[in-house]
């Protein structure tokens, strides 16, 4: 039957990446990783880590068990295998750090654990993919939002493998001629198929499909976001055939990277003019919060895409760094932050309003948050991350980490105005709790 | 959404010397949107391939066990839009007209939703309401079913509009069983 129903671990996911995001700022303001450490040293991996399995990935993993529904129009399979997900990503992440902590002599901790978290990692990851991957499954033929998800799934899968390989090696497990190749010339290929792929193909996917529910565009420009979904594909399949490249001849491909870099190039141009054809033909006047927020993370995947382009002619570790950094806090964690602030409310309204629609006074959704309140602190954020993106690019890691510090409270802030939400903090309380609903927790959403 | 083929078998019909045309028309007027028929009888039954073309449904013959055949009628689906239904909706076909019409395209989601809801609560069980929305309203779905309403919806032939019926659900319907 059609239909999209309350995802019942998505909010858990969300609560979960949420501790993530404000664990790896506050390692940031702690002065971990780079530029503190050198790019590539284990208190750097462990960073990177933090942010992009803790916080983005298990963002988007929840974020697409509600709204792969969505774009499907059909019910979620299999759907009591995301708490299991959920709990082996959160046991392998914190293994993979012990073993990167290990690495770095930081603790003195085996680095096995580095295998033994990779294994996990891959698990969770593995059965998280195909809840997603069985539900786009039963809606063949597939529209081009989910065949964007579909892509990134592909990517994590991919991801998730050249990681587990890495610490195999790295762990001294299983050392062998391909993965050491694998571990000294593949790097760029994991990153670019974890952020690239994996990230930035699911967020524009999902966002074409939100952008227009929220703001009622109509969806006719297929040409450009066909464009977009097959260059960006054909620009994934150039960097993971690298792979098979690095394992024949113990050597970088670096042609197909900078080919790869071209189409991303063309691929951000080409989505960035769609974006602005769907706000410029929004049939809904008010331009909400979410997408007056999302406005920053798309500069910020511009201000990436001409970053890339210095990248060809500088290749240090600044250059790289900058790159990631902007990419990371400012498009998918900006992209992330904006949608929660309609997400939450509306699940939470969903959650608690749902079961008595029509039959007692409730509020609307736009009653759970309070726009103004949280509207400076994105401009906070984003202005943070754009002088973070500087210090880096400058070499200044002190300042750096001042920015960072920023960074941190004005996440903390909108954080809180999530948590305001979920608590119904911001209903009049003659609306707050009709009979027959019960106040939302914070971590867990009730199945109704 | 995939149903089972209603199954119709004329032989005995075919045996008895009779003429079972009727049968056919009228289980064929009772199928559900999107289901299809599987029809059972003594020869190839030719002439009535060309009848359910013309009713849209292609058809599909193969012989079986003592030179009977077995025919399945299934209905074009590229030509029509798709159809909802939801899983306890019973023959729509004889729902009553609509009692109240909504047009909701207008209304920002999931304002929708919350006027379709209010509709539903004032009006008398077995009634129908018609509701016009400019996309699906997904969320609905699970709510009307969870309240045992049923519900009917496609798109409109532009795919601009989405066109829902509900028929409020039943006393007995109500008690959770």
């Amino acid at each position: 039957m059609p239909g999209a129903a309350l995802s019942r671990w998505t909010i858990t996911y969300f609560a979960v990446a949420l501790l993530f995001l404000f664990l790896g700022e506050t390692m940031m303001v702690a002065g971990v990783g780079f530029p503190s450490a050198p790019l590539r040293a284990p208190e750097t991996l462990m960073l990177v880590h933090i942010i992009t399995i803790g916080w983005l990935t298990l963002l988007f993993l929840g974020a697409l068990l509600q709204f792969v529904p969505v774009l499907v129009g059909r019910s979620l399979r299999a759907e009591r295998l995301a708490l299991p997900a959920l709990l082996l990503i959160v046991i392998g992440l914190v293994c993979l750090e012990g073993g990167f902590a290990a690495l770095a002599g930081v603790v003195s901790l085996h680095t096995h654990d580095l295998a033994v978290g990779a294994g996990a990692l891959f698990l969770g990851i593995l059965i998280a993919v195909t809840i997603i991957g069985l539900t786009l499954w039963q809606a063949r033929p597939l529209t081009v939002p989910a065949r964007f998800v579909a892509i990134g799934i592909g990517c994590l899968v991919a991801t998730a493998t050249l990681g587990g390989t890495f610490a195999l090696e790295l762990s001294g497990i299983n050392e062998n001629e391909i993965f050491s190749r694998l571990v000294l010339n593949g790097l760029p290929i994991h990153a670019v198929l974890g952020l690239g792929g994996w990230m930035s193909f699911t967020a524009i996917g999902v966002s074409y499909r939100l952008l227009m529910m929220f703001m009622l565009s109509p969806d006719s420009a297929a040409r450009v976001s066909r464009a977009v979904l097959w260059i960006g594909a054909g620009a994934l399949m150039l960097v993971a055939g690298g792979i098979a490249f690095i394992i024949a001849f113990a050597a970088p491909l670096n042609a197909s990277l900078t080919i790869a870099g071209i189409f991303a190039i063309v691929v951000v141009g080409l989505y960035a003019s769609d974006v602005v054809r769907i706000y410029r033909r929004r049939v809904r006047k008010t331009v909400e919060l979410n997408s007056s927020a999302s406005v920053g993370a798309y500069g910020a995947l511009v201000a990436s895409a001409l970053l890339l382009t210095v990248l060809y002619f500088d290749h240090g570790d600044n250059a790289i760094a900058a790159l990631i950094y902007a990419f990371v806090f400012g498009w998918l964690t900006g992209l992330g932050l904006a949608q929660l602030y309609k997400i939450i409310p509306f699940l939470t309204w969903l959650e608690c309003y749902g079961p008595v629609l029509g039959k007692s006074a409730t509020p609307r959704v736009q009653d759970l948050v309070r726009e103004k309140d949280a509207s400076v602190w994105f401009v906070i954020y984003y202005a943070s991350v754009a002088a973070g993106t500087i210090c880096i690019l400058l070499a200044q890691a002190n300042l750096f980490r001042s920015a960072c510090l920023i960074q941190f409270l004005a996440s903390i802030v909108i954080v809180a105005q999530y948590v305001r939400a979920r608590r119904l903090a911001d209903v009049a309380p003659a609306l707050q709790l009709p009979a027959g609903t019960r106040r939302p927790n914070l971590f867990l959403s009730r199945s109704s | 959404m995939i149903q089972q083929p209603h199954e119709l078998d004329v032989r005995p019909i075919l045996r008895n010397g009779g003429e079972p045309f009727q049968a056919i028309m009228q289980a064929v007027s009772g199928l559900k949107p999107g289901q299809g028929l599987r029809l059972l009888a003594t020869f190839r039954p030719e002439p009535l391939f060309r009848v359910m073309e013309g009713r849209g449904f292609t058809s599909k013959a193969s012989e079986i066990d003592g030179g009977d055949w077995e025919v399945l009628f299934t209905p074009k689906a590229a030509a029509e839009p798709a159809v909802d239904v939801s899983t306890n909706a019973e023959m729509p076909q004889l729902w009553p007209d609509p009692e109240t019409s909504l047009d909701l395209t207008d209304l920002d989601p999931p304002e929708p939703m919350v006027r379709i809801l209010a509709a539903t609560e004032q009006m008398e069980p077995g009634r129908v309401l018609f509701a016009l929305l400019s996309r699906e309203p997904l969320f609905l779905f699970p709510e009307l079913t969870r309240r045992h309403h049923q519900w009917v919806g496609s798109f409109d032939d532009a795919g601009e509009a989405y066109r829902l019926l509900i028929r409020v659900g039943t006393k007995t319907e109500n008690s959770d069983g």
